[in-house]
């Protein structure tokens, strides 16, 4: 086990402590003021007036397991991030946390000493107070985290360099392509052509017709994004263009990077395929293996992008930033 | 695929473009079926006009390093790696005769002659 690993098992007991401790004050807390509660007790509310109720057992475990699963996945997340993505995974389980006990408190607070769930009255600032104790949990962390991080951001390493003739202008061009994310742009874009004519005229039911648009069209259009890449490295600088269109496109000129270098990378460390933001700084994930990274000097952040032959594209912008400065 | 074009080059810039096309399939930077990146993204990046890369690029065409398809844009023709390879070499045999005073013509029966 490297000191990595076990920093990152070490930092896993915490949270799991966490999740595991507010899944069972959630779970017990009704219980310990079971002789004041009504049973059932009220669980639901519109407004603050109660319209569902639960048995004791299942107000007790509903909420509890619920957010045990969510805190499991969140914990099995853990294992697997880095950097920014972990801070804001840290942050989603404490908030998780507060809100779920907080939620439960306030439940238990409306039915105490009621006879009959119907006159519940949901404490709307107990509710209040509990999402706002969540969402300054979470920011707190994220910022907690987040400054401890930029300051820790570890300088690029040194990439290839081309050696370049005195008199020569060099061009590199490179692509990639997901053929799975092709497929289901190609599949979901007439699909919700479809689905738009059936809404709109009235063929589908409008109750499912327009969300079932709008999720075919956003899958079809984001998919349409990133099912390819073209990237390409000259004296003007770096261009990667997303899609079969080219939109959208990022520029850096070669006087706003810092430096070029190849890492392998695995949809798994950035977190799936697309256009992706972690720790590891922006991705653009089309398929594991070498990654073009470069080092942009405004931000100081990594951007990366999966693209075949990505060693000569590294060393050409290397030999070109070199020249430019010299 | 790597594109190099050398500054101090006197010849017209869309024999250049083309030179630089048919050294990079020379040299296996893209293979036959290949396809290139389109007319605009190479001028883009080698700083000459549209025009100017579309006709080094019929030119190949006619060579038959190229081919142009409809929807699929511009790829490497079936064995224009090895073609394209020979016509570079006979480029610089013709050059080189011309340097030495040999024309064209004499370059032929030279090579007719040949055993």
């Amino acid at each position: 086990m490297t000191g990595q690993e076990r920093t990152k098992r070490g930092g896993l007991r915490w949270p799991t402590l966490w999740v595991a401790g507010t899944t069972a004050l959630t779970a017990v807390l009704p219980l310990t003021v079971a002789d004041r509660l009504p049973d059932p007790l009220a669980t639901h509310w519109r407004g603050s007036t109660a319209n569902g109720s639960m048995p004791l057992w299942a107000a007790c475990l509903v909420p509890a397991l619920i957010w045990a699963v969510l805190g499991a996945a969140g914990l099995l997340a853990l294992r697997r991030v880095d950097g920014l993505l972990r801070v804001w995974n840290l942050a989603g389980l404490l908030a998780g946390g507060v809100l779920f006990l907080g939620l439960q408190t306030a439940a238990v607070r409306a039915n105490l000493d009621r006879t009959d769930w119907h006159g519940a009255e949901l404490p709307v600032g107990w509710f209040l107070g509990t999402l706002a104790a969540a969402l300054l949990t979470g920011a707190a962390v994220r910022l907690l985290g987040g400054r401890g991080l930029s300051a820790a951001a570890p300088p690029a390493p040194a990439g290839p360099v081309l050696e370049l003739a005195e008199d020569e202008r060099l061009v590199w061009f490179s692509r990639a392509a997901n053929r799975p994310l092709q497929v289901v742009a190609a599949v979901s874009g007439p699909a919700a052509a479809v689905v738009l004519l059936g809404a709109a005229t009235g063929l589908f039911g409008a109750g499912w017709g327009w969300p079932l648009f709008a999720v075919l069209a956003v899958v079809g259009l984001s998919t349409a994004c990133c099912f390819s890449v073209r990237v390409r490295v000259s004296e003007a600088g770096l261009e990667v263009a997303l899609g079969p269109f080219g939109l959208p496109t990022r520029r850096w000129a070669l006087s706003e990077l810092d430096s070029a270098r190849v890492e392998r990378r695995l949809p798994s460390q950035v977190g799936g395929w697309g256009y992706r933001l972690n720790g590891l700084g922006t991705t653009v994930m089309l398929r594991s293996g070498p990654c073009l990274v470069v080092r942009v000097s405004a931000t100081g952040h990594d951007f990366a992008v999966s693209v075949d032959d990505a060693e000569r594209g590294a060393a050409l912008l290397n030999a070109l930033r070199a020249r430019q400065s010299a | 695929m790597l594109l190099r074009l050398d500054t101090k080059d006197t010849r017209p810039l869309h024999e250049q473009v083309a030179a630089a096309v048919r050294r990079a399939v020379a040299e296996g930077e893209c293979r036959p079926g290949d396809r290139l990146p389109s007319a605009r993204d190479l001028a883009e990046a080698l700083d000459v006009n549209v025009n100017t890369v579309l006709r080094g690029l019929r030119d190949l065409r006619d060579a038959g390093v190229l081919e142009f398809r409809r929807g699929r844009g511009v790829t490497v023709a079936a064995g224009a790696d090895r073609r394209s390879g020979l016509l570079e070499q006979a480029r610089a045999l013709v050059a080189e005769a011309a340097r030495q005073g040999y024309s064209r013509a004499e370059l032929v029966e030279l090579i007719k002659g040949m055993p």
